[in-house]
């Protein structure tokens, strides 16, 4: 065929496929290689850290770069990059905790309400919607307020209010996939009521709850550091990424690094995992 | 609409209603004595005793919650263990500045948000050097954009404060920029607007995104509906087609992610509060949550917290008030 | 007499799921002043396109590339600037599209979205009362979900003729509405054209559609004409294989019941051996050698032989006329199909179905405490013998699909009862890909119904491949999932559930609706065999009374949730009783017997 000149007769375009069609899978499967090596040295953060994080071991406030401290130390000798790694795992686990918390309490009633329906959908749901009008980060910090500072009442803080989102979501598409008709269909050829919903509806609702999980950990990374920030975390010496920032803000204007990195460490974390959850929902989507 | 109304307002007060029942039983396991942020961790035992029974603390649980109810519709919201002073008019003299930055902020949202969903949507020309920034840094924790801004605007450029309002907060409204605007001086218009810039700017991030994405999509699925063709057939310029087809089928989930955002803002206020020094209650609640007082914790969150199930509540009417098809 | 539109070398590809292909490959059309012209062709043929070619309104998501030239007045559509091609479209073009609900805005007035045609309220008024709706003064400050489907197209109609267009295009108009509101959509177009004196270029798949009323049709294969000619001659002097073929496999009132339908051979040429030649020449039983290698252009049919009586007629083949229309002649004769087991000798056995005084009634939730209740079925008895095949003949909302549901289990029964034979029934769905679960392969599908059985798995395995070639599909099959298998062997896949243990009532929802005419022929010649071959049962539900006698010995009309009329299929079709049956049937597109 001839060369073909391309039409510009409508102003508006329909929606762009993500990214760009071809582009996506590769990029996709790096991002996700990252996000891989990411985990891997938060797993092994102890045995990276080249110094104790708690022990001041140098002088002070050097800045980045200096001999043996990459990141440079805080005001009271202790290395940055030791107190970062370990500000890493604690951020990055907790955050995958809270997730995971998130996806089996608000799958499983999500699963409950969509699957029987009636008075237990009924109840299940307007449960679920009173969690998901209040307040969840006002809650979670009244909550930890109340049973005393540190990271396991963080994390049940968190979780608290963490899960109606996913219920309605879950329930949602349980809903309908229970009203498609490969379900009646299975119904016909008489199959059992749980082999319908374990083999004809959750498979289906799967893809849809691991990309809405992998799309919020960046969000529970931020909740994390703010709370963090804010002294909702460990106590003192005990290093964590929002309150290394929060305990040196009076360092900003003199060493900016001490505030600052752990934020950094922060801004990676949650921006790695948003592409990550874009990169699951590309593959996911191009499978189908 | 009236029976929306109606509805929308009754769960509303379901909603106050759970959420004064958590904090009563957050407060009941809390560790912080109530009777000491009266008395100071002095006092003698019988006067210890005698402000327990003033208090209601031996009456059974029920019967405090009914108490606890009372005292909040009498605007009694205990005591602060830090500031010795009732919570309510610590939170009185705190309120009108963190209204006044979380409002100015929301706006910022809307209008970057608007403009994100837009830019994206028609493809226009370097809308995504736009976009990608925005993207990068809604990703960063608000604190970090906070000290960005303070380092970048302060520090080195010199062009915008770093903490206050700039004015005292004790003027007649507490809005300062309301006051200024009724006692008629333009200088201090100014200087407050300055100070609301960094931290309104870095509390919109966030927001601005969750707005302009949803925006956008809703304004994509929009543009390739089939009656939005049907416009375009009948030779309607493409402004046009965009005013009268396009904007009010595609609003809808823009103003209620808009409403959502609005009433996260109000719990994102408070680290922002915090390192902007901000004289409003989530740095209230900031400096209160290092030495545990609890009162004051409970008492923002129920004044951020009935804020924001009310705002939701409006937003809620004032949608099916522009597509009565949602009342269903 | 002047043209309206000429489209001349139009070449349009587009990408779809990332892939480009070329969706119109060389289109050379006029369309005369005052003439209604049938564009007929399959799914994929690329008649949208070309529509949305000739208005400029290409998705540009779909990254259009497009050759040649659409000439409308003195502006070309295919290169002209935004502005000249909105004039056009404005003063111009009319455009009515498939489905009236989506391509009406929804919150908007439909006197307002006739308003921006005509920019004068009291006009758009009149146009309204001219394109039949009565009482315009009202349904003017309707919305368009409060208006039923034919008045909503009415509505379109009105956008369509606002401005005097000089060419209103009609894409697929009735495919979304019943048969009776079809039939006078179709009647419209012929009196806007009528009246207003404009040219309709009318797209639909079916012939007989445009037969209806258009004075020319373009028969499309492939993004290519394969025969252009005048109504009467394509119809009844077919001068391509493919417009042969497409005539023999339609289904008819007359369409003879004791042997199978006729069908086109699958598609079994990948796309690139398509585009080297004929794009026909894999399916063409007619084809030579030249035909895969060489694209045939488009000449004049008339060579000299006297039963084409037109120079008008044009089409795209390498073999001579006469060998066409040898052809046609030669396979009239059709191979019978097996003999139904006759209803008539089981009737001392127990009804295979028995239904006593059935009622639905459907609750559904309205806005607040409203509740709605809806009566799906009003009282039905309905008694069907065993080995024998019953249609249910309604359009959309009858209760003709809730009275199956019924049956099987799958919707409630408010009052009244359903007895069913021993083996109960099974059900075959309307959309065969969707009433498969997407994430199991045929073999757990089928295996799920062979469970009750117990079987070891080398007898299930043996179970599973021996039915699915009885079925005409090999054993391969049970490893893929649906999505990897095309509408027709999905269709296959669905039965060969329903069947695999042979039920006493086989239940088909409008099982061959959403496929091609020449695909949902051979399914139902499929039915057909399966039936007698396994001694069932079958209650037949479809909206096309053609189909309908075919398929059953005996037919059921059906309309708001009751039956009308009963009786043996012919006697119906012939001598209709009731008088919604006789409107049913009088709104049937036909084209009459081939000669």
């Amino acid at each position: 065929m001839t060369a073909l000149p391309e039409v510009g007769t409508r102003r508006f375009r329909m929606p762009a496929a993500s990214l760009g069609a071809h582009a996506g899978t590769r990029l996709s499967v790096a991002i996700l290689v990252a996000l891989g090596i990411l985990t891997l040295v938060a797993l092994f953060a102890r045995l990276l850290a080249p110094y104790d994080p708690v022990q001041p071991i140098g002088a002070l406030n050097l800045a980045p770069g200096a001999e043996g401290h990459p990141l440079g130390t805080d005001s009271i000798g202790r290395d940055i990059l030791s107190r970062t790694l370990i500000g890493v795992q604690v951020s990055w686990f907790s955050s995958l905790i809270i997730v995971a918390s998130g996806l089996v309490i608000g799958g499983l009633i999500g699963v409950a309400a969509g699957v029987f329906g009636g008075w237990v959908d009924a109840a299940l749901m307007r449960f679920t919607d009173l969690f998901l009008a209040l307040p969840g980060t006002l809650v979670a910090i009244a909550i930890v307020a109340a049973l005393g500072y540190n990271l396991q009442n963080t994390l049940i803080g968190i979780a608290v209010v963490w899960w109606p989102y996913y219920a309605r979501i879950i329930r949602g598409e349980v809903k309908s996939f229970a009203a498609r008709p490969h379900v009646e269909a299975a119904r016909v050829a008489g199959a059992s009521r749980t082999r319908i919903v374990f083999r004809h509806i959750v498979p289906g609702v799967v893809p849809t709850a691991i990309v809405t999980a992998s799309l919020d950990i960046g969000n529970v990374v931020l909740l994390l550091a703010g709370l963090s920030f804010l002294g909702l975390g460990q106590p003192a010496p005990a290093p964590e990424l929002g309150a290394d920032t929060a305990r040196n803000l009076s360092q900003l204007l003199s060493e900016w690094w001490v505030p600052v990195i752990p934020g950094l460490a922060v801004l990676v974390l949650s921006l790695l995992s948003n592409l990550g959850g874009d990169a699951v929902r590309t593959l996911l989507a191009k499978r189908r | 609409m009236f029976r929306f109304i109606l509805r929308r307002t009754g769960s509303a007060v379901v909603l106050l209603l759970v959420l004064s029942a958590i904090i009563f039983v957050l407060q009941a396991v809390s560790p912080g004595d109530p009777v000491k942020a009266y008395l100071g961790a002095n006092a003698s035992p019988e006067a210890i005793a005698a402000k327990r029974e003033e208090l209601g603390l031996n009456a059974p649980l029920y019967a405090q919650y009914l108490r606890f109810i009372a005292n909040l519709l009498h605007g009694d919201l205990g005591q602060s263990f830090r500031t010795h002073r009732p919570v309510l008019t610590d939170l009185q003299s705190f309120l009108p500045a963190t209204l006044e930055l979380v409002l100015f902020s929301f706006v910022v949202a809307v209008l970057l948000g608007v403009l994100f969903a837009v830019s994206g949507s028609l493809r226009l020309k370097g809308g995504a050097l736009f976009r990608g920034p925005l993207l990068l840094l809604a990703a960063a924790p608000p604190f970090l954009l906070a000290l960005g801004g303070i380092v970048l605007f302060y520090a080195q450029l010199g062009v915008l404060p770093a903490s206050g309002r700039g004015v005292d907060s004790s003027s007649p409204t507490g809005f300062v920029v309301l006051d200024s605007i009724i006692t008629g001086q333009p200088d201090a218009i100014g200087l407050t607007f300055q100070h609301l810039l960094l931290p309104g700017v870095v509390l919109a991030i966030a927001p601005a995104i969750a707005i302009g994405r949803i925006l956008r999509s809703s304004l994509d699925v929009t543009m390739s509906a089939d009656y939005v063709r049907t416009a375009e057939s009948k030779g309607l310029t493409p402004f046009a087609v965009l005013r009268r087809h396009v904007v009010r089928n595609s609003i809808g989930p823009g103003l209620s992610m808009a409403g959502l955002q609005l009433g996260f803002m109000f719990a994102g206020v408070v680290v922002v509060e915090q390192i902007f020094s901000w004289p409003g209650i989530g740095n209230y609640l900031a400096g209160s949550i290092p030495v545990s007082d609890f009162p004051a914790i409970a008492g923002v969150t129920l004044v951020l917290g009935t804020v924001y199930i009310v705002t939701n509540a409006v937003v809620d009417i004032l949608q099916v008030a522009a597509d009565p098809r949602l009342a269903a | 007499m002047t043209d309206v539109a000429t489209v001349r070398d139009l070449e349009v590809s587009l990408v779809r799921d990332g892939v480009r292909s070329d969706v119109l490959r060389g289109i050379d059309l006029s369309v005369r002043s005052g003439e209604i012209l049938g564009m007929v062709g399959e799914s994929g043929s690329g008649k949208s396109v070309l529509a949305l070619a000739m208005m400029g309104l290409l998705p540009t998501s779909a990254q259009p590339r497009v050759g040649g030239t659409v000439g409308i007045g003195d502006t070309d559509m295919v290169n002209g600037r935004p502005d000249e091609l909105r004039a056009v479209r404005r003063n111009e073009l009319g455009v009515i599209f498939q489905d009236p609900m989506t391509s009406l805005n929804p919150t908007m007035r439909v006197g307002a979205q006739i308003d921006e045609s005509t920019h004068d309220s009291a006009e758009s008024l009149r146009l309204m009362t001219a394109v039949g709706i009565a009482d315009a003064a009202l349904r003017f400050t309707v919305y368009p979900h409060e208006l039923s489907g034919g008045l909503r197209q009415r509505i379109m109609a009105a956008i369509a003729v606002a401005g005097r267009p000089s060419l209103i295009i009609a894409d697929e108009p009735t495919t979304a509405l019943d048969v009776t509101v079809q039939a006078q959509v179709l009647d419209l177009l012929r009196e806007l054209r009528d009246e207003f004196g404009c040219s309709v270029v009318l797209i639909t798949h079916d012939l007989a559609v445009a037969a209806q009323i258009a004075d020319r049709v373009a028969v499309m294969y492939a993004g290519r004409i394969a025969e252009l000619g005048p109504t009467e001659e394509i119809i009844h002097r077919p001068t391509h294989p493919y417009t042969v073929g497409l005539l023999r496999s339609r289904l008819s009132l007359d369409t003879p019941r004791d042997r199978r339908l006729l069908t086109l051979r699958p598609e079994t040429a990948s796309a690139a051996e398509r585009l080297k030649g004929c794009a026909y020449h894999s399916r063409c039983p007619l084809a030579v050698e030249q035909c895969g290698v060489e694209q045939p252009p488009l000449a004049p049919a008339a060579e000299g032989t006297a039963e084409v009586s037109s120079t008008e007629h044009v089409r795209a083949c390498w073999r001579s006329v006469s060998d066409v229309q040898g052809y046609t002649h030669d396979t009239l004769d059709a191979p019978p199909i097996a003999a139904a087991p006759s209803s008539g000798a089981s009737d001392a056995t127990q009804p295979a179905v028995l239904i006593t005084g059935l009622t639905t009634v459907f609750t559904l939730k309205g806005g607040g405490r409203r509740r709605r209740q809806v009566h799906a079925l009003r009282g039905i008895d309905l008694s069907v013998a065993a080995g024998e095949a019953v249609s249910i003949v309604g359009e959309s909302g009858s209760g003709k699909s809730t009275l199956l549901r019924v049956i099987a289990g799958l919707a409630p029964a408010t009052t009244g009862r359903v007895q069913l034979a021993g083996r109960g029934a099974q059900m075959v769905f309307q959309d065969a890909g969707s009433s498969l679960t997407p994430w199991l392969t045929v073999g757990d599908i089928l295996r799920e119904r062979l469970r009750p059985l117990k079987l070891d798995r080398a007898a299930t395995a043996r179970r599973i491949g021996d039915s699915l070639e009885a079925i005409g599909l090999p054993e391969t099959v049970s490893t893929l999932r649906p999505a990897q298998l095309s509408g027709g062997q999905r269709q296959r896949v669905a039965l060969t559930r329903a069947t695999i243990i042979p039920p006493s009532v086989l239940l088909c929802d409008e099982p061959t609706s959403a496929l091609d005419a020449s695909l949902a022929a051979s399914v139902l010649n499929l039915i057909r065999e399966l039936r007698s071959s396994l001694d069932m049962t079958v209650l037949f539900v479809t909206h096309d009374l053609a189909v309908a006698r075919l398929m059953g010995d005996r037919v059921v009309v059906m309309t708001q949730g009751t039956i009308v009329e009963s009786g043996e299929a012919d006697a119906v079709i012939r001598h209709p009783e009731h008088e919604y049956t006789r409107s049913l049937l009088a709104s049937v597109p036909e084209i009459g017997v081939l000669s």
